[in-house]
């Protein structure tokens, strides 16, 4: 399976679709969007070049795993990064920032701590130590809560459009 | 990565659903006052990103009642309705044409989580009666298989999956899911509801230890 979502013709209006554990890069006109529950979405856009990426992460730390590297926080970022930079022929470097969306819970347990929330925590934790090594800044968060969000990159703005089922539809 | 079961015991599993699928049969009969039937559809193990799709369109806005489930088993039980043939639920238990209910308003939840009852625990029961004996044997005497009250949710189709899911995916690649489909002799009723039962990571591996025990003896 490719690591990564399929990233979209430069220049096209298409929309790329990214699914758990994978990533997007694309251009503008292009769109990407993503349906998160638990897993957290990490959007990067850089609004010289405009162009952008997102990344459906699952879990914060791949230990060596390699297989699926977009399901990891320390593969994936990295990766998206790289692929932006060869993709498109950009030094990332001082242009990309950050949104971060997702990480909700909604079923809790009762009793012990429930693993599902802390690794919500845990991806968030991990997702910001990351980005601020890389030092890319995080202009905008929208994490737990108890509702799936569906969001949608528009490459072109750096605009993130979100729907919650029942509520009224926003932008980060 | 090794799967957690093969595919011989996915299929002893289905024969073991099979038997919950036809006692929720006989009770969702009963309750709606029209013969439905439950059939396993599904029992296998998949990668994230199609099990994601199970349940069609991910960002369809589906109604479902979740149930969460502890004992010889644990994880959660999904009772997933695309809107408008979950409000002919509504109009079945009401005796009115379907079609008669727009939305979902309390009374209306209310009939979805009382069904999901019904439907879970006799689906429960009969599962507990038929789990591979070292399930049973390895839990404490007073055990038994232990349901929250349902909630209602309204939610997209994809994120629903995500959290019900995530426990699996904290440790696997592939995760089980069991799917069952229902359908009605009535044409005016298109049934299009799942009955999805997502056992933990703990009840994964017992199950899988269970089965290598039923198929060595």
């Amino acid at each position: 399976m490719p690591a990564s979502g399929s990233s979209g013709a430069s220049g096209s209006s298409a929309i790329v679709s990214v699914a758990i554990g994978q990533w997007a890069v694309a251009t503008a006109p292009a769109k990407i969007r993503t349906l998160l529950g638990s897993c957290v979405g990490v959007i990067l856009h850089d609004r010289v070049a405009r162009l952008g990426g997102l990344a459906h992460i699952v879990l914060p730390d791949s230990r060596g795993e390699t297989d699926h590297p977009g399901k990891f926080a320390d593969t994936a970022i990295p990766a998206m990064i790289g692929e932006i930079e060869r993709k498109f022929q950009v030094k990332a470097n001082g242009r990309l920032v950050a949104k971060l969306v997702g990480g909700a819970s909604m079923f809790t347990t009762s009793g012990n701590a429930n693993p599902v929330l802390n690794i919500g925590l845990m991806n968030q934790e991990a997702v910001e130590r990351i980005l601020g090594e890389l030092r890319i800044p995080i202009m905008a968060r929208d994490l737990g809560g108890a509702n799936g969000r569906h969001l949608t990159l528009d490459t072109t703005s750096g605009i993130v459009a979100v729907r919650i089922p029942g509520g009224a539809d926003y932008e980060l | 990565m090794e799967s957690i079961l093969s595919k011989a015991q996915c299929r002893l599993l289905w024969m073991i659903f099979e038997r919950g699928a036809e006692s929720a049969s006989q009770a969702l009969s009963k309750w709606l006052g029209q013969e439905v039937r439950l059939t396993i559809s599904e029992v296998e193990l998949v990668e994230l990103t199609v099990a994601a799709e199970v349940l069609g369109p991910p960002e369809t806005l589906v109604a479902a009642c979740a149930m969460s489930l502890s004992g010889p088993l644990s994880g959660q039980i999904l009772l997933v309705f695309e809107d408008r043939s979950g409000l002919a639920l509504v109009d079945l238990l009401m005796h009115q044409p379907v079609g008669t209910t727009a939305s979902w308003g309390e009374l209306e939840q209310s009939a979805a989580q009382e069904t999901t009852n019904i439907v879970g625990c006799t689906y429960l029961n009969a599962l507990a009666a038929h789990l591979p004996g070292k399930i049973s044997r390895d839990s404490p005497a007073s055990d038994e298989l232990v349901p929250t009250p349902p909630t209602f949710l309204r939610e997209f189709a994809g994120s629903l999956l995500e959290f019900a899911l995530m426990e699996q995916a904290l440790e696997l690649d592939q995760v089980l899911l069991i799917h069952t489909s229902f359908a009605s002799s009535s044409q005016e009723l298109n049934l299009n509801w799942s009955l999805l039962f997502i056992p933990d990571r703990a009840s994964l591996h017992a199950l899988a230890a269970a089965l290598t025990e039923l198929e060595t003896h």
